[in-house]
């Protein structure tokens, strides 16, 4: 994102292996912490929806911040 | 023995997940040591050797560069000096060219001068040589005409004027007849 | 102490695959010095074997390489160009002694799987790999607050720039968990995992034409058997390139935690 700071040779590499590693660990820790949310707020509201669809959620926002971060 | 840790580990139900502890310890000194001696003495070693050996191989290689440059220049100047001297050698053929036609034609003209100039003053002596003998010619035959005449008439003839007229007035005669003949 | 046999011999006469407990556990190789197991031996013998190696190597270096000095600065140039560079670019002459440590540490505890008579990898017990994890865990985050500053730190790796305010509310979460929790626990399982499995696989088909060739052999079984060994071979070759595979993963891992601690992801 910073692109009036000059690139170095190494980067080019570190952003694909960046992606590469970063990706699985994004996605699941977006399934984990909206997944998790709705399933206390399932427990608490006595509702049985909000977890499947805390877990999309997490993993759109998941796919998101990686289109983001690695996409252009 | 095998079935006996088969059993003790269904007991307490073996997590695969859970770390032992005396294998932490023994990990973190396994890898401590290593890691210090890698660390401090080992890697830095075999970096200075590698950059020593970078310097050796760019050394040889600016070594063999500069050999090379050097040769080259030289080369070139002797290139260089090769082409001045046959450009010098031309220069000089044909200045040398230029001066010998130079000098020939010099050397002609002067030998047509000296020609010219001896066969002037051979044509000027005979002209020369033509009228003193002409003129001594004159003065004998009139001489010898006064003697003959005096000798034929038998009179002297004393009066000067008297004598040089007669005796032009016979060459005059004899230069008709000659110019007649 | 071949716990395949053994285990085969408990159910007479009927084929069991192995399990994680057969496999896995270990009684103390002195009686009574119960620390002193077979996992614990082997990890000290690794650290003997890199350290040997690597002594013989590197004490005494020569600008024109030798023998073992050739093999190790194979190494070496692999880890250097292949892990350190791409991710810590000037930097990486710095970090190469760690790196290089994690690597043959890494490799030769893998390797010990496929070794003759030993056929244990050290890395499936999951203390081992947690050890190197957590280290470079440590160190990532030292270096992390040391280089961007505490605040700067985290701040970089929760609020990267470039993303709509209001999303930063709902992502920090989930940079906050993928890169304190779920990065370094990977780190460690992946390696765990992949040569715990490995093993598994290579006991069960090794136990397959043991069974079938020696404790059973009939005709109908012996084709099976031949199968197994054949699977056993295979797999054997197979797992060296997968043990080698994860300790260069896992070394490049730990290469990419350090260059993202010294500069902020951009």
């Amino acid at each position: 994102m910073s692109e009036e700071k000059k690139r170095r040779p190494e980067d080019d590499g570190q952003d694909f292996a960046n992606a590469a590693w970063s990706i699985p660990s994004y996605l699941l820790s977006g399934m984990a912490i909206y997944g998790g949310a709705g399933w206390l707020l399932d427990r608490w509201l006595g509702t049985s929806a909000l977890f499947p669809i805390g877990v999309v959620v997490g993993v759109a926002l998941a796919v998101y911040l990686v289109y983001r971060k690695y996409g252009r | 023995m095998t079935k006996a840790a088969t059993l003790l580990a269904a007991e307490e139900g073996y997590n695969p997940l859970l770390p032992h502890t005396y294998e932490l310890v023994v990990g973190i000194f396994a890898f401590a040591v290593v890691a210090f001696f890698l660390i401090k003495v080992l890697v830095p070693r075999i970096q200075k050797t590698l950059a020593e050996r970078t310097d050796a191989i760019e050394g040889g290689i600016k070594r063999a560069e500069e050999a090379q440059a050097e040769a080259q220049a030289l080369q070139q100047q002797y290139r260089d000096r090769l082409a001045e001297a046959r450009h010098e050698a031309a220069r000089l053929r044909e200045e040398a060219r230029e001066q010998a036609a130079q000098i020939k034609a010099e050397l002609r003209e002067e030998a047509q001068a000296e020609a010219r100039r001896l066969i002037e003053a051979a044509h000027a002596q005979i002209e020369a040589d033509r009228q003193a003998a002409f003129a001594s010619l004159r003065n004998e035959i009139g001489r010898l005409s006064t003697d003959l005449a005096s000798r034929i008439v038998g009179e002297s003839l004393e009066d000067e004027v008297r004598q040089r007229r007669t005796v032009d007035r016979f060459l005059d005669e004899l230069e008709n007849t000659a110019a007649v003949r | 102490m071949n716990a395949l046999t053994v285990l085969a011999a408990d159910t007479p006469g009927e084929f069991g695959a192995p399990t994680p407990e057969s496999l896995f556990v270990f009684e103390p190789i002195i009686p009574g010095v119960a620390w002193f197991t077979k996992p614990v031996l082997l990890a000290i013998l690794s650290s003997v074997i890199v350290l040997g190696f690597c002594w013989a190597a590197f004490a005494k270096p020569k600008i024109v390489p030798r023998g073992v000095q050739n093999v190790a600065e194979y190494g070496y140039m692999f880890v250097r160009d292949q892990v350190a560079r791409p991710f810590l670019g000037k930097d990486a002459d710095r970090w190469m002694g760690l790196l290089l440590t994690m690597f043959f540490l890494v490799l030769v505890w893998n390797l010990m799987g496929v070794v003759p008579f030993i056929q244990f990898p050290v890395a499936s017990h999951i203390a081992f790999p947690v050890v190197l994890a957590v280290t470079i865990y440590i160190l990532k985050v030292y270096l992390g607050v040391k280089h961007q500053g505490a605040i700067g730190y985290f701040k970089n790796m929760m609020f990267p720039p470039g993303l709509p305010k209001p999303i930063y509310f709902l992502l920090a979460p989930i940079e906050f968990l993928s890169n304190m929790i779920i990065a370094p626990f990977t780190h460690a399982v992946r390696l765990f995992a992949n040569m715990f499995a490995g093993h598994m696989l290579l006991a069960f088909f090794s136990m397959v034409g043991f069974w079938f060739l020696f404790e059973k052999l009939t005709p109908l079984g012996a084709p099976i058997g031949v199968l197994g060994v054949v699977m056993t071979i295979v797999f054997t070759g197979f797992e060296m390139f997968i043990q080698f595979l994860q300790a260069f993963l896992f070394a490049m891992l730990a290469a990419m935690y350090i260059g993202g601690a010294l500069h902020a992801e951009h």
